[in-house]
């Protein structure tokens, strides 16, 4: 199981350092930047972020289907390199247009590639080939610079979840989406080999140790949850590395080892 | 208007070119860190273009990489030389520079730019021929959302980031007067042209911005390295006009002497030399009624190394001697 920090009302850029700063400082994977009133520019602030913490992995997470999907592609691309390759693209069906979800989740693929492109769907088209832009016309684009990853990490998320596995791609499920209806979808896409190791994440909202740790161990038994991006103040970072995670990284612990972690609290044993 | 407000430090572009090949992820990491040079050094800004769709890779997301400036810096300005307006989300980018603009406590100086290549627009599903009409509604849709027409808190600069119209045609000359943007002239342009443009510009606008001008520039004391870098730029000037510009008749490489002609004007205007006689040339220009100068040291063939003994000559040789130039 592998977690990400989501700070739940981060003001400004110190906030959302702080999420990462105890993420790293905890051990744990990275944090999720998403839109919020204070920063609506997830690519911006996740580039800004990556770029005061490293090591951390900083998710991003971007409505797709209302914007052409070349110029999310490409802002993803260039947060990616400014990171050193840090970036997990989590696409979200924007609310206005969910019908042009798959076709722009294709053409952010096809420009991720390192290789000219020519896409043709009911929604997008590119290149267009207009008339009117008569020098050097092109058959098909090739969309630069390519990220620092091999292939760029991206994640569908909500509702965009059957065209994801549909693609082979990880997926973040929302705080309320039900882990049986989850385990469904997923068993489903276990049809296909692509699907093995693709990211079966959910949101979870942070309401203590134990009840983290009840709904991890269902997700993990249900639909086979491997992340968790738990929305929390960066506070939470030491007790969920320390309290939650170890326990839900194994099939099974060695009988005792838990009890022995009970009584001897070891992390609060630090030589100070 | 003390120095160092009025002189920043152009271009990144993120370029890995056939001349000096480079690998992306060292480009950006080397931007911060050249970019932290600069702040030491005191200039006002760095400033990054966009172009999209090329072999080379050149940036087209100047808010990212500027994002990623602001994180590794703390005062100085994030300029963009130009951002493409019209091959952008208006709502969308408005809201990225508002951020940006946020999590860099007000640094955000947002040069504007028509963009000229069909293939950019192309690729993008846009008309070429409708690009100015495109800057404007898009200029109108970004000054709403900063206005809240779309439910959004304001830029930390208020009522909006610092606006420059790039370009030098009456078009944009006009656009920047009647809308109160400055100007940000091309660096190809003699003294006596900025003083003509400047003189429209100023009286076109009711409260004029400044005026700025990208200039290129290289400091050295022996006259072959100025030379070779010259010569540099003219093969780099080559490479862009022969593959993206629309020329009388023909376009790029098809007609290799209008090229070389544009070129060769291009380059006509390099101050490279001694710092005194680099400081000579930028004190014309500022005398001609610039008030901003984005000096251009940077290129992708340029090594870091380089650059950086570039910025400190500016900084130290160059920028004292433009002490008071042009403000009278």
């Amino acid at each position: 199981m592998r977690f990400l920090l989501e700070h739940p009302a981060p003001q400004g850029l110190d906030d959302l350092v702080r999420s990462a700063a105890a993420a790293h400082a905890a051990g744990l994977d990275g944090v999720l930047v998403r839109e919020w009133q204070a920063l609506p520019g997830v690519l911006v602030s996740a580039a800004a972020v990556a770029a005061r913490v490293d090591e951390v992995l900083v998710a991003a997470e971007v409505e797709i289907g209302a914007r052409h999907p070349v110029e999310i592609a490409e802002e993803a691309a260039v947060t990616d390199l400014a990171s050193g390759g840090r970036l997990v693209l989590v696409a979200r069906p924007a609310a206005a247009v969910p019908e042009r979800y798959e076709e722009s989740l294709d053409v952010i693929r096809h420009a991720l590639a390192a290789r000219p492109f020519r896409f043709e769907g009911e929604h997008w088209r590119v290149p267009m080939n207009l008339p009117q832009n008569v020098h050097q016309p092109e058959e098909r684009v090739r969309v630069t610079p390519a990220p620092a990853q091999p292939r760029l990490e991206l994640w569908g998320a909500g509702p965009g979840r059957s065209a994801a596995l549909e693609r082979a791609l990880g997926h973040l499920a929302d705080l309320d989406d039900d882990p049986d209806e989850l385990a469904r979808a997923w068993a489903g896409a276990e049809a296909s080999p692509a699907t093995i190791g693709a990211p079966r994440g959910r949101r979870e909202q942070w309401l203590g140790v134990d009840d983290l740790l009840r709904r991890l161990r269902h997700g993990r038994s249900t639909f086979g949850q491997d992340w968790a991006c738990v929305v929390a103040l960066p506070e939470a970072a030491a007790e969920i590395a320390s309290l939650v995670r170890p326990r839900v990284q194994l099939h099974r612990l060695t009988p005792g080892l838990e009890e022995f972690w009970d009584a001897e609290r070891p992390w609060e044993r630090g030589l100070r | 208007m003390s120095v160092s407000s009025r002189v920043g430090v152009s271009l990144w572009t993120m370029q890995s070119t056939a001349a000096r090949p480079g690998l992306w992820r060292a480009l950006y990491r080397r931007l911060g860190e050249d970019a932290q040079l600069a702040e030491e050094l005191g200039f006002h800004a760095v400033w990054l273009g966009e172009h999209r769709v090329w072999y080379d890779g050149w940036c087209p997301a100047p808010l990212q990489a500027l994002a990623h400036v602001a994180g590794k810096t703390s005062t100085i300005h994030l300029g963009t030389a130009m951002y493409l307006v019209p091959q952008h989300d208006a709502v969308a980018a408005a809201r990225s520079i508002a951020t940006l603009d946020h999590l860099s406590g007000g640094r955000v100086e947002l040069g504007t730019g028509l963009g000229y290549r069909d293939a950019e627009f192309d690729a993008l599903g846009l008309r070429r021929d409708r690009r100015g009409r495109l800057m404007d509604a898009g200029l109108d849709a970004m000054e709403a959302v900063w206005r809240g027409e779309h439910g959004d808190g304001p830029p930390v600069q208020r009522p909006a980031p610092r606006i420059w119209m790039g370009g030098m045609a009456a078009p944009a000359i006009a656009r920047a007067a009647d809308r109160g943007y400055g100007l940000l002239l091309p660096q190809t342009l003699s003294a006596g042209e900025y003083r003509r443009i400047a003189d429209d510009y100023c009286a076109r606008a009711v409260r004029p911005g400044a005026v700025g001008a990208l200039r290129e520039l290289w400091v050295s004391d022996d006259p072959k390295v100025g030379a070779r870098h010259i010569e540099r730029i003219g093969l780099h000037l080559t490479e862009e006009a022969g593959s993206w510009w629309a020329l009388k008749d023909s376009f790029g490489f098809a007609a290799r002497d209008q090229v070389d002609r544009q070129v060769a004007r291009g380059i006509g205007q390099v101050a490279a030399g001694p710092a005194e006689q680099v400081a000579e040339a930028l004190r014309a220009v500022l005398a001609a009624g610039v008030d901003y100068l984005a000096l251009r040291p940077v290129f992708e063939f340029v090594e870091q190394a380089e650059l950086h003994e570039q910025l400190r000559r500016i900084a130290e040789e160059v920028v004292p001697l433009l002490e008071g130039a042009g403000t009278s």
